[in-house]
């Protein structure tokens, strides 16, 4: 039986959206984040990110498979869970999960079938037996590789993530406004939760993609390009900015106007969520990579690319903590206060080996690394150097200057 | 090479055609849709139900908390009814609601010499504008034609976000049946004419329950002439339970 | 268009899937679902029906006790409903026939519940510091001793 400090309604003393629902936002915000990345290549032309185009569009891929299991692992019934999709009550925000689900499933295979369809036709010439059969089925039998045809792939691409960008913002969106809507609890109800998700996903999505990027091209001995650790850089700091400004100032708003809600929110941020929203969301998962992150925006000029890698890299882990204690203070930390704004109850604490707990919480992260890994095999997460010689971005075999 | 492409062309355009009038038709309809609902003896369109609590008159005995407990199997630890103990001074504020009632309330000391004190029965409001309705996502949760807000036990996910929802914390999952459960004013007795289980064993008819499409009912006599509040009326959720004798201090 | 050939051949594709899942669909939307509102309208009846009542109300005890019933309602204790202090309806009768003996709580903690004093309760309302009650001290006694739970005045 949990504590409680004060009083609180008999049946709010439960914690039922437990670390399956802290996940869940986590995981969905990586696949934004990704698709964000990408699409600073493929709609904004943006050349610097082009070696971690086809990673972003992968991992935004890999992650969207696992997004769906936290919540079915969480659901009281899962096999209804389908029914959301059958008779959705649009009135609930949650009701957009099908939809959005489907859609944005929808247009990043999509994507992905256009921006590898040279490949994968080229695959299937390449090989025999089963692997041509399996490279043919997956370029649904067309074989027209003429550069007219890769034109409209181009021109399909662009319009894809055209309108892919907006849906995976709606994906993630979609999971502010589950929690924005709700009047009843005073931690939620605020119209810039669905923003704070959306730049919070971006946040990790580009650290993750940082840290992606650097183990991916080490381990198949690519040069790590110092315009892409920059620039994807630069955005992280600006994206992290944004999103921390916005957190706090929900916070600064509700102090200001002192309203009734503060009564309970104050001694929430300062007893149970001390150590996850004080120490680990604010000053070791902003404060530090802000600093780091200032250094290499703005001396960029003075530093060396082993420095620029590394301060990147631990801004990037530390974000991705940042980004999970955000989600556990909003999720977890809302749970903790009860209704009757007179009352806390003591901290949720899950277990290693429950149905909705560590352990399956950290497979869950693994897991769209291992399909990460599988994508590669079948298709490779960079872009293949173009024939006849030319040197593009990023294929260069060995380059000096990386760590 | 041009009458195999115009044959395929006829076909996909063909295909289409008929694909999208399938889908529109389709769309509207369930393939399994049953006859007419057989007519019910009650008539849901007769009544429109309300509640009132005299919190002049509750004495804490938590008789209506044990009565809905054996009517409703309600699981331990979660409650379809409870009964909050107010223990006020002009400056200072105590409220406990031990087991939520069911064993009534023991003697306390505050820690400060109350001058006023009272007993609140709270239970699901029936709200006409419900936020555990509105986000629900499969549409389990629905309100009657009388005026009851009531879960659909076998199509609830259950997902919990009617229990986040709900600002009266009158909500929860039950553990015997991961569904949400809540208070639904004893449905299965107030069609057929029987009061809720609470209202019933109530000593002190601080609990009443009345039909407001009735003349003479005491409920609406008593919306109608005295002065009654709700909870959270600053949410505009429109619930259904009306009390009396209220003070600021109670949510 | 010829080189637009893959691009159609995926939205033929697209347009199959999209088909057979509205065809699935409405195979798996509930009968009843959508007459009165975005749900299942035959849960109501299912509600109406999902348990027979427990309690009967004072009334339906005194079809069978009618002597005791008469007591009640002439003693102070007249609102007080049988089952309050004995168990609900359910638990003695079923179907009219007696399936079990009916509870009695003789121990003074089920008067104590209503009766002591404590913070809350209105003034008016008969209650009292329980260990000042009785000359000599609570240690033993019911309240059953010089009470009848029935007509309960002195």
């Amino acid at each position: 039986m949990p504590e409680i400090s004060g009083y609180a309604f008999p049946n709010d003393i439960h914690v039922h959206w437990s670390l399956m629902i802290v996940m869940y936002p986590y995981l969905t915000g990586f696949v934004a984040g990704s698709f964000i990345v990408t699409s600073l290549y493929h709609l904004f032309g943006k050349k610097e990110f082009q070696p971690v185009a086809r990673l972003a569009l992968g991992t935004s891929l890999c992650f969207l498979a696992v997004a769906a299991l936290p919540l079915q692992l969480h659901l009281g019934q899962p096999q209804r869970g389908f029914s959301v999709m059958v008779t959705p009550n649009f009135t609930s925000a949650m009701a957009g999960f099908g939809i959005l689900y489907s859609f944005y499933l929808v247009i990043v295979l999509l994507e992905v079938w256009f921006v590898y369809r040279k490949e994968i036709i080229e695959a299937a010439r390449r090989s025999r037996g089963f692997k041509r059969k399996f490279y043919a089925a997956l370029a649904l039998w067309t074989y027209d590789t003429s550069p007219e045809a890769l034109d409209i792939d181009h021109r399909a691409v662009t319009i894809l993530t055209a309108i892919g960008l907006p849906s995976a913002c709606m994906l993630h969106g979609y999971v502010g406004f589950i929690f924005g809507g709700i009047k009843a609890n005073p931690w939620w109800s605020t119209p810039l939760m669905p923003v704070i998700f959306l730049l919070s996903a971006a946040v990790s999505g580009i650290a993750l993609l940082i840290l992606l990027y650097q183990v991916t091209a080490r381990l198949q001995r690519r040069a790590v390009e110092r315009e892409t650790v920059q620039s994807l850089a630069r955005w992280l700091w600006f994206f992290l900015i944004i999103t921390v400004t916005l957190e706090l100032l929900e916070i600064i708003m509700l102090a200001y106007e002192h309203s009734e809600e503060w009564a309970i929110i104050a001694p929430l941020l300062t007893t149970r969520l001390q150590f996850s929203f004080i120490s680990m969301q604010m000053i070791i998962g902003s404060l530090i990579p802000f600093i780091l992150l200032a250094i290499v925006v703005l001396l960029a000029a003075y530093l060396h690319d082993r420095i620029r890698n590394t301060l990147t890299i631990a801004a990037s882990l530390l974000l991705l903590l940042q980004v999970f204690s955000m989600r556990w203070n909003v999720v977890i930390g809302g749970q903790l206060l009860s209704k009757s704004f007179r009352g806390l109850r003591s901290a949720y604490e899950p277990h290693l080996f429950e149905k909705e707990g560590i352990l399956t919480a950290i497979l869950l992260f693994i897991a769209p690394f291992i399909l990460l890994y599988v994508f590669d095999r079948v298709l490779s997460i960079v872009e293949p150097p173009a024939p006849g010689g030319h040197e593009r971005e990023g294929e260069r075999s060995a380059s000096p200057g990386q760590a | 090479m041009d009458d195999n492409r115009s044959t395929r062309r006829d076909f996909l355009s063909n295909a289409i055609t008929l694909g999208s009038g399938a889908v529109v038709f389709l769309s509207g309809t369930s393939l399994a849709a049953g006859e007419e609902h057989p007519a019910e003896r009650y008539d849901w369109e007769a009544h429109r139900y309300a509640y009132v609590i005299d919190t002049t008159k509750c004495i804490g005995c938590g008789s209506c908390v044990r009565a809905c407990r054996a009517e409703n199997e309600v699981p331990d630890g979660y409650f379809r009814t409870w009964v909050e103990r107010y223990v006020l001074s002009a400056e200072s504020s105590h409220v406990d609601s031990p087991n939520g009632g069911l064993d009534g309330f023991p003697p306390m000391q505050a820690g400060f010499a109350p001058t006023k004190s009272f007993f609140v029965p709270k239970m699901c409001n029936h709200c006409k504008e419900t936020p555990c309705i509105q986000v629900c996502p499969v549409g389990a949760s629905y309100r009657t034609r009388d005026g009851v807000v009531l879960v659909d036990g076998q199509r609830c996910i259950g997902c919990g976000y009617c229990v986040q929802a709900c600002p009266y914390g009158s909500r929860f999952l039950s553990p015997k049946t991961h569904t949400a459960e809540k208070c639904t004013w004893c449905y299965h007795r107030v069609t057929k004419g029987m009061k809720p289980a609470c209202v019933e064993v109530c000593p002190t008819a601080t609990r009443l329950f009345g039909d407001m499409k009735r003349e003479d009912d005491p409920v609406r006599r008593i919306l109608e002439h005295e002065r009654v509040a709700v909870m959270q009326p600053h949410l505009l959720t429109e619930p259904q339970c009306f009390y009396l004798g209220l003070d600021k201090e109670v949510r | 268009m010829e080189h637009a050939r893959h691009v159609f051949r995926v939205l033929f594709v697209l347009l199959v899937a999209v088909v057979g899942i509205v065809l699935v669909r409405s195979f798996l939307v509930p009968a009843s679902y959508g007459l009165y509102g975005p749900y299942r309208f035959d849960n109501v009846a299912e509600q109406a029906a999902i348990r027979p009542p427990l309690h009967g109300g004072a009334v339906a005890c005194g079809e069978c006790h009618e002597d005791r019933s008469k007591a009640v309602a002439a003693g102070v204790h007249r609102s007080v409903s049988c089952e309050v202090c004995h168990a609900p309806l359910g638990r003695h009768v079923k179907g009219g026939d007696v399936v079990a003996p009916m509870a009695v709580d003789r121990s003074f903690t089920l008067c104590a519940r209503c009766h002591r004093k404590i913070d809350g309760r209105p003034t008016a309302f008969p209650q009292v510091v329980l260990e000042q009650h009785v000359q000599g001290g609570l240690e033993g006694r019911v309240c059953l001793e010089c009470h009848d739970p029935h007509s309960p005045k002195l």
